[in-house]
């Protein structure tokens, strides 16, 4: 009975342990899997799942025909953990200090500004200090240390082998890209440049900021369960976000021609010596950039080659009075709407004309001339009587139809939309000098736009940089920009004015260096006074803007040179000559027909320098006589008071009988 | 103690007279024994897929990391390409070797002839056969012009 006691009183001990265990177990498992079920899974799921996230390439700018403006260059980093190179060695610190200085020392001789000191002292940093949110100070191991940057690839390729050889720890090579100009300084101004902040592109200027958000990449990742040694679980459950690279953007400009524009460019320089000087080469049906240049400007791969004055966009920043290239549009807006013909008569009073208490100068004296002169010889005094006889208002409609005080619609960015004043801010004078380009200010785009309405016959047309963006199959292509009804309600006014400007570059216009044989060129000097510190100095922008052939243009050029010091200072001699070695190159390249065979042209020609001879002639006649007239009449006055004095009365003598009793005398 | 598991020497009545019944107990062990193959045969199918799976991750991994060298060649080729096709690389390789080269101009055409029929390129340009185009607007620089 007692043994049977003891043994149900043990069974019972064993009962009550096996259910307190039982219950112990149950309240873990309880507390594991449904209480903590959540904050353990994640930390469980954190040891054995790796996410990488993925980063796209930025997109490339090609021009029109494909060939590449701005690229990517892959390239490598190579980095090294301090704390796997301690790790090897860490019995023995001399040996692992070798080896950092070997590290350090290898890579100074294979690659291009590394300094061993410097690795070395990265390399030897084993552990840092980092504090939490607490303040609380804790001591990590270091793992990432830059050895190089931006290493080429078939350096890096090469120096990934010898690490191999070399058998060196804790070096490892990531891949990388950055951002490659091929073409150096072409087109450097328009296509910007961008910085590096970590592994993200910061667009400074140009193509690559305002059309950043489209080339940026969309960094994907991917979230997988790993094995052992790192690699991914294939048979469970993965998720990836994917990578999508920017868009590549196709631009509307013409590489060979933008090279031409660029040559020319750099002759002109040479020969003139300018301050700055930039050309645009425009399609005026379209409003697509053919070309655009400036000088100075900068090679985007040498960053040292970069000055504020170098790497300015002038183009769509920098606003300037134009001078008498302003003249067409007046003139234009005054034929349209009737207020002159070409055969009207504007009398340029010779060179000084008084308006609204500030006296006017041409720097040709011209009489009384018909309005095709006014344009063909560039009287201000005639421009500037068209314009008072239209009026205020009527010339700020003209001016701004032809989008003055607009920004032109170029996708680049900032883009300046000029000086103009509202017409109840204008004084007494605007109206004579905005219509000669002064104290109006406007960008050398919204002057290539303006002169494209006169090339097309009136249609104001947006200007086009960017043809299209492309991403595999997605392709969008920018719309071309153009208004349906033109400015010009008369349908012979593009005729009228095209006519008056092809006089400018014959016998007897203002820029004869700019005529090409075989074609018409229609075209407009400007030389117009730089202001600085608000007032006019003896400092120049000489321009030369037209289009060819002027009956059905193929482009827009506008050359301008700021502050030529050789030479001549006028638009038709600095800048002239340029635009017709671009327009000829041009043509040539356009696969453009000549109009005219060289015999018609050269007939043409002379039939011009005869008609500007006969002109002079009749002109030189109508001179002498007046001259003659006066003379007389001051030889009449003279015997008057010679008359007066000796007491006879000569009034009824005639002259001849005057002239022989002087002679008596 | 159901019918399969009651021991009795007694023939079962229902059973058809004159046939050799299968023990049941050879029965059970032959479906577990099919059973355990399934098992096993599953189990293995499984672990081998998995497996090949493995192999082929790794064989794609593999070739991924061939073609993305293979990209990044290109891409630098590409790079080089564009550097030595730039008019600045061409205009200094002019200036180099004083190249005799100039612009085009129409004079330089001193006369032309178009051809009737199937006309030969010369033999360094491949010497395939054409037929010249004589429609109206054809393309000046076709073998029609010299």
């Amino acid at each position: 009975m007692t043994l049977f006691r003891s043994m149900a009183i043990r069974m019972a001990l064993v009962y009550i342990l096996l259910i307190c265990g039982f219950g112990y177990v149950a309240r873990v498992l309880y507390s594991v899997q449904i209480s903590r079920h959540d904050e353990l899974f994640g930390k469980a799921q954190n040891t054995y799942t790796t996410r990488i996230e993925t980063h796209g390439t930025r997109g490339e700018i090609f021009d029109f025909g494909g060939s590449l403006l701005v690229g990517n260059v892959p390239t490598m980093d190579i980095v090294g953990d301090p704390a796997n190179i301690y790790i090897l060695n860490k019995k023995d610190d001399e040996k692992t200090e070798t080896e950092c200085r070997m590290i350090a020392d290898f890579f100074e001789k294979n690659c291009e500004n590394v300094n061993s000191d410097e690795v070395f002292r990265r390399l030897s940093k084993r552990s840092f200090i980092s504090k939490d949110a607490n303040g609380r100070e804790t001591e990590r191991e270091c793992h990432y240390a830059v050895i190089a940057t931006g290493v080429k690839y078939e350096t890096a390729k090469m120096l990934k082998e010898k690490v191999k050889e070399l058998a060196f720890h804790g070096v490892s090579f990531t891949s990388s890209y950055r951002r490659n100009y091929p073409k150096n300084t072409m087109l450097a101004n328009i296509l910007g440049l961008t910085n590096v902040s970590y592994d993200t592109f910061v667009p400074i200027q140009g193509i690559e900021r305002s059309l950043n958000d489209a080339m940026t990449a969309t960094s994907g990742s991917m979230v997988y369960e790993r094995a052992r040694n790192g690699r991914p679980v294939t048979y469970v459950n993965s998720k990836s976000e994917p990578t999508l690279d920017g868009y590549n953007i196709f631009l509307t400009i013409r590489e060979p021609l933008q090279a031409i524009v660029e040559e020319e460019l750099d002759l002109m320089c040479e020969r003139v010596k300018p301050h700055a000087a930039w050309a645009i080469l425009v399609d005026p049906k379209t409003g697509d950039v053919l070309a655009a240049a400036q000088r100075p400007t900068f090679n985007p791969n040498d960053r040292g080659t970069m000055t504020p004055e170098s790497s300015a966009n002038r183009l769509s920043e920098l606003a300037i009075e134009p001078g008498s290239i302003m003249k067409p549009f007046v003139v234009s807006y005054a034929l349209d709407k009737g207020f002159v013909t070409p055969n009207s008569i504007v009398d340029c009073e010779q060179g000084v004309w008084k308006y609204a208490g500030r006296l006017l100068h041409d720097t040709h004296n011209v009489g009384k001339v018909p309005v095709t002169e006014v344009i063909k010889q560039s009287s201000n005094i005639g421009t500037a009587k068209i314009s008072v006889m239209m009026g205020a208002k009527n010339l700020d409609n003209a001016l701004r139809s032809f989008g003055f005080g607009q920004r032109t619609g170029i996708q680049l960015k900032p883009e300046t939309s000029g000086i103009f004043r509202p017409l109840e801010k204008w004084d007494s004078l605007s109206v004579s000098r905005f219509c000669i380009g002064q104290g109006i200010a406007v960008s050398p785009l919204q002057l290539a736009r303006a002169y494209c309405m006169i090339a097309n016959g009136g249609y104001k047309v947006n200007l086009r940089i960017v043809d299209r963006i492309e991403r595999g199959d997605d392709v969008r292509v920018m719309p071309v920009i153009k208004e349906s009804k033109s400015i010009f309600a008369n349908p012979t006014t593009k005729k009228m004015i095209t006519d008056m400007m092809i006089g400018v570059t014959e016998a007897g216009g203002t820029c004869t260096d700019a005529a090409i044989e075989g074609f018409h060129v229609a075209g407009k000097t400007g030389t117009a006074q730089k202001v600085i510190n608000g007032a006019y100095s003896n400092r120049y922008y000489a321009s030369f803007v037209g289009f060819v052939p002027a009956e059905d243009p193929k482009f827009v050029l506008l050359v301008t040179c700021d502050d030529p010091t050789v030479g001549s200072r006028y638009g038709g001699s600095a800048s002239g000559p340029t635009f017709k070695a671009i327009a000829e190159r041009t043509l040539k390249y356009m696969y453009v027909q000549p109009q005219l065979s060289r015999e018609e042209w050269l007939a043409e020609r002379s039939a011009a320098q005869k008609a500007l001879h006969e002109r002079k002639v009749r002109e030189d006649a109508l001179v002498q006589a007046r001259r003659e007239a006066r003379d007389r009449q001051l030889k009449e006055q003279q015997a008057k008071q010679t008359a007066k004095k000796t007491g006879t009365t000569v009034a009824s003598r005639p002259a001849s009988a005057a002239k022989s009793s002087t002679i008596r005398r | 103690m159901n019918q399969f598991t009651k021991k009795t020497n007694s023939p079962d009545p229902g059973a058809e007279p004159g046939r050799t019944q299968t023990p049941w107990v050879a029965g059970l062990i032959f479906k577990m024994a099919m059973m355990m193959v399934i098992i096993a045969a599953a189990f293995w199918a499984r672990v081998h897929l998995n497996d090949k799976t493995e192999q082929l991750a790794r064989e794609k991994n593999r070739i991924t990391r061939e073609i993305q060298e293979k990209r990044t060649e290109i891409q630098t080729l590409i790079a080089q390409r564009e550097t030595l096709r730039s008019w600045d690389n061409i205009n200094s390789k002019i200036k180099q070797y004083n190249l005799a080269l100039r612009s085009v101009n129409p004079s330089q055409v001193r006369y032309m002839k178009r051809f009737e029929g199937q006309v030969s390129a010369p033999s360094q340009y491949g010497g395939d056969t054409r037929v010249a185009d004589t429609s109206a607007g054809a393309d000046r620089t076709s073998g029609g012009v010299q």
